[in-house]
């Protein structure tokens, strides 16, 4: 916050020293390049944070600076402009949700489609603006209003923007040090955990896209009163792409990198563009280098140039083992048994699950065995909502759960872990943590605390401080530099802290050294014995199932083959059958 | 619905199907989102442009454009593409770049300016007593043979599994056999060599420009949204809902408001059939 706080003024003071220091041409060619640059802001924390491209970020900034201009126009109180700015920005986060969460509602890939459309929306909109002549003047352009409060654009009008550009940068910073920017993060790392936590990833994305949209609203509304003039080229394509440019060779993961590429292009430019033929040119090859060599930009360059001659500057020490109680998670605990009714599941022309029925106890251990394609895994699909059965009724707690997407499942307190480890790979072990302890867990406010980040309980603790489990020593590393076995240990205290009724596991023993898996057996015995719930346990190694299982479950061909005790299963004759010479 | 209305979807839906096919190939099997795929339907475009300022004959213009349009996209492949296989958003900024680039170099070359290329066929030719542009015609009867041929391949060719194998596991397609470098890079060089095509074909019937492209990009690439990645039939109804979509909204209302419906019909389909029409349902 400190941090923050200092290098937000230490830019306050140098842009306010420009007027006196370079002139004021200088500042009103700057203040347009801030302009650009507080809109490029947004796209740097769109892009760079939630990994979500807009490509046709222009829109935003065009239609707030054509409704700026209009307003201006035909009303005349200063009161009244910043009632319909705040309006105008209010309208397009609205818009930009809608749209966001509607393209990425039914799919966690669709991030190139979104690219695209965007980008087709911002030139049909530049389309509309050169054709209806009668409100935004066509081609011509929309002119012959003033600016907001009569500033002078070649004066005191560059306050205002330095005042904007400031403003947007420090909340930025803030941001970054909050939950919020976490949660950001790990959205565009791994979706499908992140939905698996029970955070609807669609809705977070949207909101990310209305943020920007909101901020390119404001760069919008500065636009309008510097220029005096809106064509359809502020709207479209062409800004679009310079929007994304700049973002790109500025440094989308820092703050201040899309500002300083913003600002490096802007003067650049004016100075190039007619004197060097072959400068688009340049900056196409420029942006080609950055997206595939050097993703941090320019920012990265300082940033690492920094901290070579002032090692210590940078380096936020974090190492605070503060730990606070979370609170209880968001809901309604009830018991129940988890019913499948004649689940049929069928893909293309492959049948995968053909008519699976059981009911499983309140409380206990459940081991899932069968050969490979008997539909274990798909069994925990369909549980999670990652696949809707084709017929049939899957139950808990009383509740239908078959066609629900995967982020609703925690809100049903099912709780699972992945076959290979889905981590955080790019956070901290910490970080991961943090994260599943948010989980159906944090409010609103929760995600603007710092607090938050060190939320514990008992069930994350029991796995954390146990004395075998290696994760202690290993917080402040990566999830990326951590071995299998760790990651699964990771993930399984991810699960955990989210305290579900129903946990899924999916071969946790997979990868890991003997006694790590005596272990792994022994948490999960410990973490059933403390919820009191029910684990179901996909496994292949009969020797963890003999020690672990209450029940046991064999699936064969997409079918329950049978459904009992340990010894029951094991003296089966049709289970025998399928594992000939299999079991021990 | 008046004949020539209906011709003339016949029309686009026969050029945008053909835009398309490329991007099918590019994106559906490979796995890239190439920005730039319109930029070749562009510098297709150009080759009767380039053809006429060397003094060559007429009949040269198709293999100037495959040439052209198949060096470029090899270079592009063997520098940049070849590291991008199966990964779609990496895929998409570096060929944004490509895209710009490639205008660019166009633009320094022609101008900004239109051109307008002379068609190869001229006179018309009456089609239930509407007469239509003999070039026309002869087009669309060129792509849908050209379908019907490629059809016909696909259902005996194992390319298009081998595709499917080599982006999801290239290593164990290297194994079975399959020389993944030159099958990929065939792939990406036939699918932008029909989009080279398609510019050619396209060229005598609009404005040739350096941004012509974007316009071909959106449209190929809804046309996948709304049919899907699965096959030539999707294909082909996608095409036909884009193109027809437009068609006639653009002849009621306006050009503006036929891409409006387009885009809304688009977004609609990413909402409620995110894998297009033709996904299993």
């Amino acid at each position: 916050m400190v941090y923050a706080l200092l290098l937000s003024s230490l830019l306050a003071i140098s842009l306010l020293a420009v007027p006196m220091l370079l002139g004021d041409f200088v500042a009103y060619q700057l203040g347009l390049y801030l302009i650009y640059g507080i809109t490029a802001q947004g796209v740097g924390f769109l892009w760079g944070k939630a990994g979500v491209l807009p490509l046709g970020q222009a829109l935003f900034f065009g239609v707030s600076a054509y409704s700026t201009g209009i307003i201006f126009q035909n009303v005349d109180s200063l009161s009244l402009h910043l009632v319909f700015a705040i309006l105008t920005l209010a309208i397009l986060g609205v818009v930009a949700y809608v749209i966001a969460a509607v393209v990425f509602k039914r799919r966690t890939n669709s991030g190139p489609y979104f690219s695209l459309i965007t980008l087709a929306l911002a030139m049909i909109v530049e389309q509309l603006a050169g054709t209806t002549t009668h409100i935004t003047g066509g081609f011509n352009g929309l002119y012959g209003f003033d600016s907001i409060a009569g500033l002078d654009p070649f004066g005191s009008l560059y306050y205002l923007i330095v005042v904007c550009s400031v403003s947007v940068t420090l909340l930025l910073m803030i941001l970054n040090t909050l939950p919020i920017n976490l949660i950001a993060k790990a959205v565009s790392e791994n979706e499908p955990r992140m939905q698996l936590l029970g955070f609807p990833t669609y809705a977070l994305k949207a909101q990310a896209f209305a943020f920007s949209a909101i901020i390119a609203g404001l760069g919008g509304w500065l636009f309008a009163s510097h220029q005096g003039i809106v064509t359809p080229t502020s709207t479209g394509f062409a800004l679009s792409a310079e929007l994304v440019i700049i973002t790109a060779v500025g440094g989308r993961f820092h703050v201040f990198g899309p500002l300083i590429g913003a600002v490096v292009f802007g003067f650049l430019a004016s100075e190039m563009r007619d004197n060097f033929v072959y400068w688009e040119l340049l900056l196409a090859v420029v942006f080609i280098v950055v997206v595939l060599k050097a993703k941090g930009g320019l920012a990265e360059l300082i940033v690492v140039f920094l901290d070579k001659i002032f090692p210590k500057l940078l380096s936020i020490s974090s190492n605070e083992f503060v730990r606070t109680a979370a609170p209880p998670s968001n809901r309604v605990l009830k018991a129940g048994n988890l019913i499948f009714c004649d689940v049929h599941l069928q893909i293309g022309v492959v049948k995968i699950l053909d008519g699976v029925s059981f009911v499983l106890p309140e409380s206990g251990i459940v081991s899932v065995i069968g050969p490979n394609g008997a539909g274990k895994t798909t069994i925990l699909n369909t549980i999670t909502g990652n696949l809707f059965p084709t017929t049939g009724s899957i139950n808990f707690e009383g509740k239908r759960i078959d066609k629900r997407p995967p982020y609703a499942a925690l809100k049903s307190s099912i709780g699972r872990k992945q076959q290979v480890p889905s981590v955080f790979f790019s956070l901290s072990a910490s970080d991961n943590l943090a994260v599943a302890m948010m989980a159906g867990r944090a409010r609103v406010p929760d995600y603007f605390k710092r607090s938050t980040l060190t939320w514990y309980n008992s069930a994350l603790t029991n796995i954390i401080d146990h004395p075998n489990v290696p994760l202690k020593t290993a917080l402040n590393k990566t999830a990326q530099t951590l071995s299998q076995g760790h990651r699964q240990f990771l993930e399984f205290a991810m699960t955990a802290a989210t305290e579900p009724k129903l946990l899924l596991l999916d071969e946790p023993c997979a990868g890991l050294s003997s006694e790590e898996t005596s272990l792994m057996t022994e948490l999960v015995r410990e973490f059933q014995s403390q919820s009191d719930g029910l684990v179901v346990m996909v496994e292949h190694d009969m020797s963890i199932v003999e020690a672990i299982s209450d029940k046991v479950l064999v699936l064969h061909q997409g079918r329950v083959l049978s459904f009992g005790s340990f010894l029951e299963i094991k003296n089966n004759t049709e289970v025998q059958a399928v594992y000939a010479g299999g079991t021990k | 619905m008046s004949t020539i209305l209906l011709i003339n979807i016949a029309w686009q839906v026969s050029t945008l199907a053909l835009v398309t096919l490329g991007l099918a190939i590019v994106f559906g099997k490979l796995k890239i989102m190439n920005m730039a795929h319109g930029e070749f339907v562009m510098i297709g475009a150009y080759a009767p442009i380039i053809t006429s300022s060397l003094g060559l004959a007429t009949w040269l213009q198709l293999p100037i454009c495959i040439i052209t349009v198949s060096l470029v996209a090899l270079i592009l492949e063997r520098t940049i593409i070849r590291h991008l296989y199966g990964r779609m958003f990496d895929s998409l900024l570096a060929t944004w770049g490509v895209s710009i680039l490639l205008r660019e170099i166009v633009e320094l070359v022609f101008g900004r300016s239109y051109q307008s290329v002379p068609q190869p066929v001229t006179g018309t030719i009456d089609i239930f007593g509407t007469d239509y542009p003999a070039y026309r015609v002869v087009i669309f009867l060129f792509v849908i043979f050209g379908f019907i041929v490629l059809a016909w391949w696909n259902k005996r060719s194992k390319v298009a599994t081998q595709l499917k194998a080599m982006v999801e596991n290239p290593e164990l397609a290297q194994a079975i056999g399959i020389n993944t470098g030159r099958l990929s890079a065939g792939a990406f060089v036939f699918g932008c060599a029909t989009a080279g095509l398609a510019g050619l074909l396209l060229a005598p019937t609009v404005q040739v420009e350096p941004m012509m492209g974007l316009d071909y990009l959106l449209k190929s690439f809804f046309a996948l949204v709304v049919g899907g990645l699965g096959g030539l039939d999707g294909l082909a109804v996608g095409s036909s809902i884009i193109a027809g979509t437009q068609s006639i909204v653009s002849v009621a209302y306006s050009q503006t408001a036929g891409y409006l419906a387009v885009l809304v019909l688009s977004i609609f389909f990413l909402w409620l059939k995110p894998d297009g029409i033709r996904a299993s349902s």
